[in-house]
């Protein structure tokens, strides 16, 4: 019986031994990734020295910060916060990358998702470089075991592969792919595992959307998710992958704890509904709720494809009266590419808001909504509250349908702006 | 030191699938910090004399996928300050699991749970034997082992001491 990329990937990291699906390991993060936020680095970095009496990481060019929450400031609190980071980092000599985008964005960018790869965070979004085949996971406050030793203890978890057949109608996403994952296999389908996204329907699936997929995995109960590596995943890592490894994929015969096949070509649009991310439903049960606002962007979505497709359907259109459009590309390297192509001028002229990259529209720092109030939105989540207000509404969908939905004012299905 | 194991009646069944556990304060009291106002609050939309019938060593039941979604840590300090000694639930999201097993709060995951009791029977969590024991009807279930190291973060009380622990033994050993 043949191995899992996971299981190939924590056999390397820790020791070199085979291992399989449910054996305790001691494994070697090749990367620590983190951004700084209060709770989180600013507590890491003060135990490190207090209760561990450790000053300084070994190997730093092992760890990587970013600066993606909190930006711009608006607070000197926050600002604070910042110069402790920037502090932190140059004491240490951890490379920090400030105001650059979303930092699971930004690590692919940077060749942290270097196939084969094992990296850590606390924030579990970062499963998203399983784009690339790099098993990345969220290990909440657990990280302080990655700064304070140069293993972590994890329990190697079994993997559900998930086929995809077909290639996606015009108008639905990615987004619509993860969500639809969800509605029919269910929120605990891969609890505790890896969900490893393959078939031939991932070859039609860019390596955006393939994050955009791997990105939400937490919300099928997934540790993490994959891809195994292919030509065109190559082709993105080979120039900016930081370490180059023996190519793992899994085994034609690998042992999974499930295999499921979906047809993704007979999908149509998709609604997230709240207060939960498990509440998948047809967009056109929705259309015409009236909505406030749109959000598009975060690390599940505001890259190119979604930025092209929000300015096809805006361009010489504009954004009803009173409605808030927040467009927000994921990173300056997209944020420059869509300047490049006139998607921020076409954006900007149809009535969109737009900025730089930054995390904060995502859970409610900015752009926050009002009581009663509903929007729809590419972030990462709908619970309530996650806006800004516990009394208002979130619904979740794919790029095209936030575009559409800032015309009319209401929730739209995208399709006939396309 | 071996865990101590649980006892105590059920304090509260969450028969919902993927419990959100925030709903204990409540979205909007998330923020606070406080934990005598927590507990104040806590549970107060389910029973609203939760507070006064809780007594230390009380467990909370839950269903499967317990804590899915964006858990936060304040509703379980909240319901710990109470005098809630641990979850039993039929299975738990990993993200929540991390994040509270990291704190110290026992979690047994036990598929059927729900089944076996009923609120305010007394019951055991034995560590030992890795046994569920409903103390008030006799019958009893199997849980499902916990990984090595998190029965040393419950052992030590948490994410830090468990550090300490581990990483002086190496010291020593070095």
């Amino acid at each position: 019986m043949g191995y899992t990329l996971a299981e190939k990937v924590l056999a390397r990291v820790s020791g070199g031994q085979p291992v399989r699906a449910g054996d305790e390991v001691m494994a070697r993060p090749d990367f620590v990734v983190a951004y700084d936020f209060p709770g989180y680095t600013d507590v890491i970095f003060r135990q490190m020295k207090e209760d561990f009496g450790i000053a300084r990481v070994a190997e730093p060019d092992r760890y990587a910060i970013f600066i993606d929450h909190m930006v711009p400031v608006a607070t000197a609190a926050e600002e604070q916060l910042h110069i402790q980071t920037r502090e932190w980092c140059r004491e240490q000599g951890v490379p920090l990358y400030e105001r650059r985008g979303i930092g699971h964005q930004v690590s692919a960018e940077l060749g942290y998702a270097s196939p084969g790869a094992f990296v850590v965070h606390f924030d579990g979004h970062i499963s998203q470089l399983g784009a690339y085949g790099t098993l990345a996971i969220g290990l909440r406050r657990n990280i302080l075991e990655a700064f304070v030793r140069e293993r972590v203890s994890l329990k190697v978890p079994a993997t559900t592969r998930i086929n995809l057949h077909g290639a996606l109608q015009k108008g639905v996403m990615a987004r619509d792919v993860f969500h639809h994952i969800v509605r029919v296999l269910g929120p605990s389908a891969c609890r505790f595992q890896v969900m490893e996204v393959g078939g031939p329907g991932l070859s039609g699936i860019s390596l955006e959307g393939r994050q955009v997929i791997c990105g939400l995995a937490m919300f099928t109960g997934a540790v993490t998710a994959v891809c195994n590596p292919d030509a065109l995943s190559r082709a993105y890592t080979d120039p900016r992958a930081r370490i180059t490894l023996p190519e793992l994929v899994s085994d034609p015969d690998a042992s999974y704890a499930a295999v499921h096949d979906i047809d993704i070509s007979t999908l149509d649009p998709v609604i997230v509904v709240p207060p939960n991310p498990a509440n998948t439903r047809d967009l056109a049960e929705h259309i015409g709720l009236p909505i406030n606002a749109g959000y598009l962007g975060s690390c599940a979505s505001g890259r190119l494809e979604d930025l092209r497709i929000a300015a096809q359907i805006l361009k010489g259109r504009r954004v009803a009266d009173g409605f808030s459009l927040h467009v927000i590309p994921t990173s300056q390297e997209i944020m420059a590419r869509a300047a490049d192509e006139g998607l921020i001028a076409t954006l900007v002229e149809a009535g969109a808001f737009t900025s730089s990259p930054s995390c904060d529209y995502c859970f409610g720092r900015i752009a926050v909504l009002s009581g009663g109030q509903r929007a729809v939105s590419t972030g990462t989540l709908n619970v309530s509250g996650r806006m800004g207000n516990p009394d208002s509404e979130i619904y979740l969908c794919n790029a095209a349908a936030v575009a559409a939905a800032a015309i009319e004012g209401r929730v739209t299905d995208p399709r006939k702006y396309l | 030191m071996p865990l101590a194991n649980l006892r105590g009646r059920v304090a509260w069944i969450f028969d919902e699938e993927n419990f959100d556990v925030d709903q204990i304060v409540g979205v909007k009291n998330i923020k606070i910090t406080n934990v005598e106002e927590l507990a104040r609050i806590a549970m107060r939309h389910y029973d609203a004399a939760f507070g006064e019938a809780v007594r230390a060593g009380d467990i909370v039941v839950g269903a499967g996928n317990f804590g899915y979604g964006h858990p936060h840590y304040p509703p379980l300090r909240a319901i710990r300050h109470l005098g809630i000694s641990g979850i039993v639930a039929e299975s738990f999201a990993p993200g929540f699991w991390r994040g509270e097993i990291s704190m110290g709060t026992p979690l047994v995951p036990c598929p059927g749970i729900i089944g076996l009791v009923r609120r305010w029977d007394e019951i055991e969590v034995d560590w030992s034997v890795g046994l569920v024991r409903n103390h008030t009807t006799g019958n009893s279930l199997a849980f499902e082992p916990l990984a090595a190291a998190d029965i040393a973060m419950l052992e030590t009380g948490g994410l830090v001491p468990y550090l300490k622990r581990d990483l002086a033994a190496a010291r020593a050993g070095a």
